[in-house]
């Protein structure tokens, strides 16, 4: 069974988040880049399919040379071999166009089950993943929190509100991981698993491997762009609610409703 | 049968040879299990070992920090005592003529019997006493999983050498006696305890004292043959383990942990998972052990309930060493297809359980306090660390500390940048902007991250802008010293962590640093060295001590308090740091300051150490509670 | 391509609340534009309802009402969706940035070739086109997104419980066509079975986590806690202390050594906040702190901080939420 986990290169969630020059990027100097959680989540459910069924695992991504380093991470945790799509004329490209260098790129590797993370928590996007399944034009099952494989179905659970869902489907399908690090517990490489991943192969590939055109991708293809990135208002850490009781309570929900839009 | 006749001196010459033959094999097969062990040069400062051994050997100096220390300080000179008198016993057993006082002169001889006697007598005192220490009292420390066993083991000891010695008595009344009644021969009176045994053979002919001579010259000598050829195979192989244990002990510092070559390619395991992947030192502490119990009778996990006891462990592995070891010396057997258990048992995991090797806070009670210098720590260690490298087998909140550590240089993760925060405010330069210092001040993490240690590190800035040190900061730079990681057994993330600190600190080129953490300061300063960072560490209690000295700090407040001082582990134990703290509480006016009854190298372990403090404490009690 | 067309999401017999939220948005985006607001709604039992939408400004729904429509299927909705829209033509499509709603969004824009900004908090026009504001990095920053010219349907998910619903007529009514589409034959995948949550929501995957320390004095005051998780739709949790001292489980313990959570609102009560409880929810979106203690550690790390005793005010906050709930509809 062959097994493709999507996965990104992120700012790990501690960062202190400073806008860059161009008003609409984060400046990149002191960020520790590591792989997005849910894809995280994906490389494990992957791994625990390989470890009860056998299955190949490969890591596809697509970004700059520094992903290198996160799929070193990914092989050192048991997968098998990786794929990076590193070609400038991708940068600026939307979730689509993303997406359509992802299609592309798995249309030349077999693949019975594509695995990723539903979102990356940098941009936030939430499309990549379906998208790449509805170009390839399988089934996708996302924000699994479960995922089982059983009589050569895939069956996952995911939560909406207020319920949890049970979905199935026959290969090949798309998964997109939810849940969280106490619910996947992805594991540590161990150092064995370091040392062999350097051995592992990494494949470079650039569009044109990919039968795809420039047009089709980058920041010229794209149908959607951030045109600024803004500082939330600098709330003060701490902002002490005053009054009597009853008025502390009626502000603490007004601000949660209006400000923080969390109730 | 009259000893140094024939052909009772025939006899006695074959059983001698073939006890001590056989005891030369057995000692021989046990040489070729230690030689399973891995290489490890303990050979160096030859001078200095042999010193060591006349204090902690002969002069019993750790034994004796225990009063009942004293009564094994009476049985081992007994005990050598009687290997001198059997020596003369053994010559009698070849030729009848043979006898001390005709080679060192009848006044050494008289001497050399006073101590027998003197010390025989003492070596029955203590061995009563023993008796009733461990059927009676019944201390913890004796206390063992497996009692039947070790006090069938003690008893059949003790019992062995009451037997040694009534008969030695009983014999050496009856050659008084004879001595009374042949010529030639010579009992010195002074002797005084065998002479009132003697007492007992008041009446009797020449004939029957020679027969009873005989009688319990025989079992004197069966015994001592006997216990030579028993000792090796029950505790007491402590006897044969411990001097040698003594000699090859560890000059360096506990608190520096070995480091691993990760940079061979060829090594294919890490950590230790079999009994011989230990160094062949590490097997002959196992040997050394005689179950006394010091370790874990100061163990604080041990003494909380949780699955650890040192004893016990050293007495596990010593039992699989010597299972193991038998088979895999053993030409006949072929390894791979012996179906043995033994064999197969997993190190970290069967012969020692998990939680057991998870339980150490490396405080270091059981190193300082073991008699015969056996080494604990670096043994769980290696285990942790083939757990943590090659089977990734730890608890989840590990896993968070160590990803916490990867991603954000600190154990809670709290981002990077914002480690230099603590400073703001309290006008200090980084090095980064003035790096013609004389002290780097290491904050650590939690200095840096913590409520109420972010205080200890603003009052510590004070103290030196107060003094006038010249003294800078890594600020948001600075990263964590990784101690904690080592503890945990992840060497690999140590060894980046304090390759990068290491260029980090040269990079600004300091020679000397100051820290008010013990877990950083002996990691600094002990381990560091490994990478290349030689610098002249102090702790923050050191150097306060300094100032106070040179009058550069003065107290002038009074703090009319009753406090008490605990001795950190890695600033006591581990660095002989215990008076400078103490001198400093003692120079503020007001201040009284009572001992705790476990302090100094006895303190008790806050819990916190080897990485425990990221654990949940779910087995026994908590030892800060203690 | 003209007007604004808004996914609704139908549910269980009903509209859920978002969709109310999403229309009223349209209709402020459509009188911005000058142009219709329309509506799709795909489900089981929607023709009874389908009209109410009017009450919000809709104008005219497309409704598909069948037993197969009932649990969102992606295979089912997906194609549905897409053809209807190829019809309707609009140029703003709004969906919800419910769990299905975010899901359905991405397919359907890869479907139509879309430019999607899911998960929006604000939407405006300008310059005749639609400009989204979203979160970003954890929402440590916002993005505002533009679509490029002549990218159609611009396609946005909304948040829910941030755009204000508006009811502008409670006696208008939207008319109603049924598209003539059928439903896809072959469907690969399928629903296997939809059960309702219980109500216990479990702590590592709550969006709103109330948690209790030392200062709850008593594991019976955890009920307080528990009331206002169920009204949040959260979890309880606990922090160290409150664990040591038997009053919770040890699977209720966040922080350090019990479990790391990012949810998006963090209530801690009674808690001191040390830094190992910090490093088990330092990473949530909101914290707000409710203690006695004016100098807790847990106030500088709060975003919302509450002085006062957690007994008075927790009663307090729980009546103002059921009074907002209500207010919502």
């Amino acid at each position: 069974m062959e097994i493709i986990v999507l996965l990104k290169q992120v700012p790990d969630t501690e960062t202190v988040i400073k806008i860059g020059e161009d008003g609409k990027s984060i400046a990149t100097s002191s960020i520790k880049w590591v792989i997005n959680p849910y894809d995280e989540y994906a490389v494990e459910a992957a791994l625990r399919l390989k470890d009860s069924q056998g299955a190949n695992v490969t890591i596809l991504s697509l970004g700059p040379q520094r992903m290198v380093e996160s799929i070193r991470a990914a092989l050192a945790m048991g997968a098998d071999k990786g794929v990076l799509v590193d070609d400038p004329a991708a940068e600026g490209s939307d979730a689509l166009g993303k997406a359509r260098v992802l299609a592309a790129a798995l249309k030349q590797i077999p693949h019975d089950l594509i695995f990723c993370g539903h979102r990356a928590v940098d941009d936030d996007e939430n499309q990549v993943g379906i998208m790449v399944a509805e170009l390839l034009d399988i089934p996708h099952l996302g924000l699994a929190v479960t995922i089982e494989m059983a009589d050569g179905l895939i069956k996952i659970s995911r939560p909406i509100e207020g319920a949890k869902v049970q979905l199935e489907s026959p290969m090949p399908a798309l998964i997109t991981l939810g849940g969280a690090h106490a619910i996947w517990q992805p594991r540590y490489a161990s150092l064995p698993g370091i040392m062999k991943a350097k051995k592992k192969p990494l494949e470079v590939k650039k569009l044109a491997d990919l039968e795809l055109s420039p047009e089709q991708v980058g920041a010229a293809a794209a149908k959607i762009m951030v045109v600024s990135l803004k500082m939330p208002v600098p709330r003060q850490s701490g902002l002490m609610i005053s009054g009597d009781t009853a008025a502390k309570a009626k502000e603490l929900v007004r601000l949660l409703h209006e400000e923080a839009n969390v109730i | 049968m009259q000893p140094g006749y024939f052909p009772a001196n025939i006899i006695f010459a074959l059983i001698f040879f073939a006890a001590l033959g056989f005891f030369s094999f057995t000692v021989y097969k046990l040489y070729r299990i230690l030689r399973l062990g891995q290489p490890e040069d303990r050979f160096d400062q030859i001078g200095r070992r042999l010193r060591g051994v006349a204090t902690f050997v002969f002069g019993q100096r750790r034994v004796i920090q225990e009063p009942a220390g004293w009564g094994h300080f009476l049985i081992f000179w007994g005990f050598i005592i009687i290997t001198i008198g059997s020596l003369e016993t053994f010559g009698v057993g070849l030729y009848h003529g043979f006898a001390y006082w005709k080679v060192i002169g009848k006044p050494l001889t008289a001497i050399l019997y006073l101590l027998q006697d003197l010390l025989c007598a003492g070596v029955v005192l203590a061995l009563v006493v023993s008796l009733y220490r461990r059927f009676v009292l019944r201390p913890e420390r004796l206390r063992f999983s497996d009692q039947k066993a070790a006090n069938l083991d003690a008893c059949i000891i003790i019992s062995l050498i009451l037997l040694l010695v009534a008969c030695l008595f009983g014999a050496r009344g009856a050659e008084y006696r004879l001595t009374q009644l042949e010529p030639g021969r010579y009992f010195p009176s002074a002797a005084f305890i065998s002479v009132a045994v003697s007492g007992l053979f008041a009446r009797l002919s020449e004939a029957s004292l020679v027969v009873w001579y005989s009688f319990f010259w025989w079992i004197h000598t069966l015994v001592i043959l006997g216990f030579l050829v028993y000792v090796p195979f029950s505790k007491h192989l402590h006897i044969l383990g411990a001097i040698p244990n003594v000699f090859f002990r560890r000059f360096r510092p506990i608190g520096e942990l070995s480091k691993m070559d990760l940079e061979d390619e060829s090594v294919e395991t890490y950590g230790v998972s079999k009994i011989e992947e230990f160094t062949w030192k590490q097997l002959l502490d196992l040997c050394a052990c005689t179950e006394c119990g010091r370790c874990s009778e100061n163990c604080p996990a041990a003494l909380t309930g949780k699955p650890l006891s040192p004893k016990e462990m050293i007495h596990n592995l010593k039992k699989h060493l010597l299972a193991k070891g038998k088979l895999l010396t053993d030409a006949k057997i072929n390894p791979e297809g012996c179906a043995a258990t033994e064999l197969k048992k997993a190190l970290a995991g069967e012969v020692c359980l998990t939680d057991e090797i998870w339980s150490c806070t490396t405080c270091g009670n059981c190193m300082e306090h073991c008699p015969v210098f056996i080494e604990h720590i670096p043994k769980l260690v290696d285990m942790r660390r083939y757990l943590v490298l090659m089977e990734s087998n730890f608890s989840l909140e590990v896993q968070t500390v160590l990803r916490n550590w990867e991603t954000n240089s600190n154990p809670w993760g709290l981002a990077f940048a914002s480690r230099g925060d603590w400073a703001k405010g309290l006008d200090v330069q980084t090095l980064a902007e003035n790096p013609e210092v004389e002290y780097l001040l290491y904050v650590g993490c939690t200095g840096s991250f913590d409520t109420r240690a972010k205080k200890v590190t603003a009052a510590m800035v004070k103290l030196l802008k107060q003094a006038g040190v010249s003294f800078g900061i890594l600020g948001a730079e600075e990263r964590c010293c990784g101690e904690t990681a080592r503890r945990l057994g992840n060497e690999y993330l140590f060894q980046s962590m304090a390759t990068e600190l290491t260029e980090l600190i040269n990079g600004h080129g300091v020679k000397k640093i100051i820290t008010t953490c013990p877990h950083c300061y002996n990691t600094l300063k002990n381990e560091y060295p490994q990478f290349g960072g030689n610098w002249e560490v102090l702790h923050h209690s050191e150097l306060l001590h300094q100032l106070l000295n040179e009058g550069k700090l003065k107290p002038r407040r009074r703090l009319d308090k009753q406090i008490t001082f605990h001795d950190s582990c890695y600033l006591g134990r581990y660095n002989n740091i215990y008076e400078e703290p103490r001198e400093i509480l003692r120079s503020i006016p007001g201040l009284r300051l009572k001992e705790m009854e476990r302090c100094r190298n006895k303190s008790f372990c806050c819990g916190a150490g080897g990485g425990r403090m990221w654990m949940e404490e779910t087995l026994g009690g908590a030892s800060k509670d203690q | 391509m003209t007007g604004v067309c808004i996914i609704a999401e139908f549910r269980n017999g009903a509209f859920r609340q978002v969709s109310f939220e999403i229309a009223s948005e349209g209709r402020r985006l459509a009188d911005a534009l000058g142009e219709p607001l329309t509506a799709i709604v795909l489900g089981d039992g929607v023709t009874a309802e389908a009209a109410t939408l009017g009450q919000y400004g809709v104008k005219k729904v497309y409704l598909i009402d069948q037993p197969e429509l009932k649990d969102y299927l992606a295979e089912i909705h997906v194609p549905v969706l897409a053809e209807i829209l190829r019809s309707v033509q609009p140029k703003v499509v709004l969906s919800a940035a419910s769990a299905n709603g975010k899901d359905l969004s991405a397919r359907l824009a890869a479907r139509l070739g879309a430019g999607l900004a899911q998960d929006c908090t604000e939407l405006l026009i300008e310059n005749g086109a639609l400009k989204a504001k979203r979160p970003v990095y954890a929402g440590k920053t916002y993005a505002w997104c533009a679509w490029t010219n002549g990218s159609y349907p611009q396609m946005a998910s909304c948040r829910p419980n941030v755009m204000a619903c508006s009811l502008i007529d409670a006696s208008k009514s939207a008319s109603v066509e049924t598209p003539a589409i059928t439903l896809p034959a072959v469907v690969k995948s399928r629903i296997v079975k939809v059960e309702a949550s219980e109500t216990k929501v479990d702590l590592a995957e709550a969006q709103v986590i109330v948690s209790g320390g030392r200062g709850m004095k008593d594991p019976k005051n955890f009920a307080l806690l528990e009331e206002l998780a169920q009204l949040l739709g959260g979890a309880v949790g606990a922090s160290r202390p409150a664990v040591d001292a038997g009053w919770r489980p040890h699977a209720d313990q966040v922080g350090q050594t019990g479990k790391v959570v990012t949810p998006t609102l963090y209530i801690a009560c009674g808690i001191s906040g040390a830094i190992q409880h910090l490093a088990g929810m330092g990473s949530s979106k909101f914290i707000v702190a409710i203690n006695k203690d004016p100098e807790a550690p847990i106030f500088s790390k709060a975003d919302y901080g509450v002085v006062e005793d957690l007994f008075q005010f927790i009663p307090a906050f729980i009546k103002e939420v059921k009074k907002l709930k209500a207010a919502c509809g």
